[in-house]
Parts: C-alpha cells; structure tokens; sequence
C-alpha cells in the first residue's frame, strides 16, 4: 500500500491489475528483447544480406551478359561459344599442396603456366577469326566474369548456411563484409566496359611509364608476351622491361628478366620495378613513392623468381610505387595516375644516377597490366 | 546498398595526343582503338607526327 501510494503522484496506476499489466508492459520488451533480440537482429541482417546478394547476382549477369555480348559480337551463330563462356565462369585451379613447401614455387608456377595455356588455347580455338588483342581482351573479361561468379557463390554459400543454421555469427560477418564487397562488385563490372573499350587500367601505370621510355627503340621479344629495348641515360645503360602490349597482358617479366641477367646483361648494377600499389585510406590517388624490394603482385611466383635472381647476383631491387585503390587499379586510369608517369620517370632517373655508376647497366620493369598501352 | 548498378564511377574516358617535338597536346575523347604510343595526326603547330601520350577517365563536369 506504501508503494501504491508513492507512484500515485507519478501518474502510475493504483489498481493492482493495472499495476500489473503496466509493469509487465514495461518489463516485458526488455526481457523479450534479452531473450529474442539477437534472433530480430538476425533477421533484419539476413534481409539486408538477402538485399546484397539479390544485387550481386545483378551484377554477376551483367558482367556474363557484357562477356557474351562481345564474344557473340566476334563469332555470331556459334552456339558453343556460349556454352564454353558458362563453362570458363566455372573453371577452377587447385594449389599445390604445401605440407612440404619445400619446391612449392616451381610447382605453383607450373600449375599458373598449365592454366594461362589452357585458357588461351581454348580462346584461340573457339574464336580462329579474332586478333591478338580481342583475344587478351576475351581472356581478360572471362577472369572478370569468373571473379564475380565466384564472389557470388560464395557469399550465396555464407548466407543460405547461415539461414539454414540460424547462425547469428555467421550472418553478421556477411553484413558487415557486404558492402565492401558490392563496392568491389560495381568496379568489377565497371572493368567489363574498360576491358571491353581497349582502355588502360589503373594498374597499368608501370608498363605505361616504362612503354613511353621504350617509344621510337628498337624492341625485341625476350619471353611470351615481353619485351625488352634498351636506351641510355648519363653515360648509364637502361635496359627496359615490359609486357607486350597493347593487348591485355601481364608478360612474363620474371623469366624474361631472369634471361637477360643470364644473358647480355649479366653485369646489371641494379633493377627499378615500377608498379601500380595499394593505398591506404586517406593517402592521394596518384602519388609516387620510392623504396626497396620487388614491387610486383598476383600468387607471389613471380615475386619469388625476380627476389632470387636478383639475390643470387647480388643486384639491388629497387622499387618505384604509384599509390591508388583495388577499385581504381581495375578500372579504367584515371587522370591522376595517367598524369604520375612524370613523377614515375623523375623517379627513376633519380634511382639511376645515385645508385648505378657511369658506364654501368640498370634494368627497368614496367609491371602491371598492358591493355591499350603498346611500346 | 541499394544504388543504381556502376552509377558512382561513371567518367569519361579522355584520349590525349602530344607533338614529340613541340610538345604541343590535344585532348579529345576516346575512340575504339586507341591506345598509348600509337600514331595520331600531324601537329597543328609544327607538323611532327604526334602520339597518345595518355589515356585517362575524368568525372563528367557537374552541371
């Protein structure tokens, strides 16, 4: 009764039935929301995912629509050229087994090489009338088209086991992963056009700097898809390294590298790797900067091939970045990466002057992604 | 989520031509088929063979 008169004042209910149902009414959401409340968060999470994932799909068929459009375009009425479209989206490469890494390198580069041949082989097959560059250009869009079919399956995997276990955990991470991955999503299909067009990646920065050196040389073929010329600067040798362009290739400067070292070029003095790297948040697109190491990315095979010879000799790798994001690597360049190649070539002079003596030799490498950029 | 597929990168994509000898540049937007390095038209200046020097994507100008 003491009580009942104390809440009076507070406009709260007297009567005990109201009393009760007022307090339950109060308590009630909260220990509703203790007991079920990460049961509702799942659910609102699994609809935003279901959301995402409606969206991806989106994008998926129009990134295998811009492929199909293409390849349909070049070889119209040829009814198995869709059908080996499908089966590309779904091609898979199984890494070497690495309980005993020793010799994982050799094998992991045995296994890439049996892939780009397998995959190249089949585009010339299907497609006899095409050019070099269509080619490249097919190539590249089928990796596109691969890379969001799988990022699709595999977020459609997450969810429907997540759903299917009511996985609270499980669900969440996707939530918080997804818009980072529809960000990705859209530059992937962003790259469809780009590739489509001709038009030079962001991460083709390196072979860019390194192509504009190369313009007016005389050029030779060191490997598949590399090329190598060679120019002068301050009484130094400069021995230029680039994939071949202006279809869309990566090259295969590690080995081409590794036969001029062993070549005419055995008394290199040192190699300036010029590549496209990742920012960090915050950082400008387009700004250049130096260090030391060998700036070249993808399984690290090449990395490790560039690293040992260049230890072996005892050749200093030096490294010349221009910074931008994923999203802007795989797009089309944008004007401040295009308008770095001063800075890049700066940059390098520099490197040459300080760290190769008069009448000595230094190779320089273009590293990235050649598309619509030729020597 | 939610917005229009690709809507927030679209730009234009640039093709710049440069004189090797007088260094003189004209933009112009790109056509199928180009690429850096390859031969464009006689410089308006000096006559040279120019080149593309670049090719870059801008953000349309706001309205």
């Amino acid at each position: 009764m003491v009580v009942l008169a104390t809440l009076a004042p507070f406009q709260i209910a007297t009567d005990p039935l109201n009393l009760t149902i007022q307090i339950a009414f109060l308590v009630g959401p909260i220990f509703l929301f203790m007991i079920f409340g990460q049961r509702f968060q799942l659910i609102q999470y699994q609809g935003d995912v279901g959301r995402g994932l409606s969206r991806l799909s989106l994008l998926r068929d129009k990134s295998k629509q811009t492929l199909m459009g293409y390849v349909t375009k070049r070889a119209p009425g040829n009814q198995e050229v869709s059908k080996k479209m499908d089966d590309f989206l779904e091609y898979f490469t199984i890494q070497p087994v690495s309980m005993d890494p020793s010799g994982i390198v050799k094998k992991m580069d045995h296994i890439l090489t049996t892939q780009d041949d397998r995959i190249r082989e089949e585009v010339s097959q299907l497609m006899p009338a095409t050019n070099e560059v269509e080619r490249s250009v097919i190539e590249n869009m089928a990796g596109v088209a691969a890379s969001m079919n799988q990022i699709y399956k595999v977020v459609r995997h997450f969810y429907l086991l997540g759903k299917k276990s009511a996985n609270f955990y499980l669900i969440y991470q996707l939530y918080m992963i997804l818009p980072t991955l529809l960000k990705q999503a859209d530059a992937l299909v962003m790259a469809m056009g780009t590739l489509e067009q001709g038009q030079p990646l962001g991460d083709g920065i390196g072979p860019m700097s390194v192509g504009l050196l190369m313009r007016d040389l005389p050029k030779s073929k060191v490997e598949r898809d590399t090329v190598v010329a060679e120019t002068s600067y301050k009484n130094r040798k400069v021995v230029l390294l680039k994939s071949e362009g202006p279809k869309g290739s990566l090259g295969e400067l590690d080995d081409g590298l590794i036969k001029i070292l062993e070549g005419e070029h055995n008394d290199t003095k040192a190699i300036i790797m010029i590549d496209a790297a990742l920012k960090l948040e915050g950082e400008k697109t387009g700004d250049v900067a130096e260090g030391v190491g060998a700036a070249i990315g993808g399984y690290g095979v090449e990395k490790f091939k560039i690293e040992d010879a260049a230890y072996r000799k005892g050749i200093p790798l030096y490294a010349v970045i221009v910074k931008e994001s994923i999203i802007e690597a795989i797009g089309a360049m944008k004007k401040e990466i295009s308008e770095s190649v001063g800075e890049v070539h700066k940059s390098i002079y520099r490197i040459v002057e300080q760290t190769v003596p008069e009448n000595g030799k230094v190779v320089v490498i273009g590293v990235g992604n050649t598309l619509g950029v030729a020597q | 989520m939610g917005a229009e597929v690709g809507s927030n990168q679209k730009q234009i994509v640039y093709t710049i031509e440069e004189c090797p000898k007088c260094s003189t540049k004209n933009k112009r937007l790109f056509t199928q088929g180009d690429y850096i390095i390859k031969e464009a038209g006689k410089c308006p200046k000096c006559g040279a063979t120019m080149f593309i020097s670049a090719i870059y994507g801008e953000a349309p100008p706001k309205a």
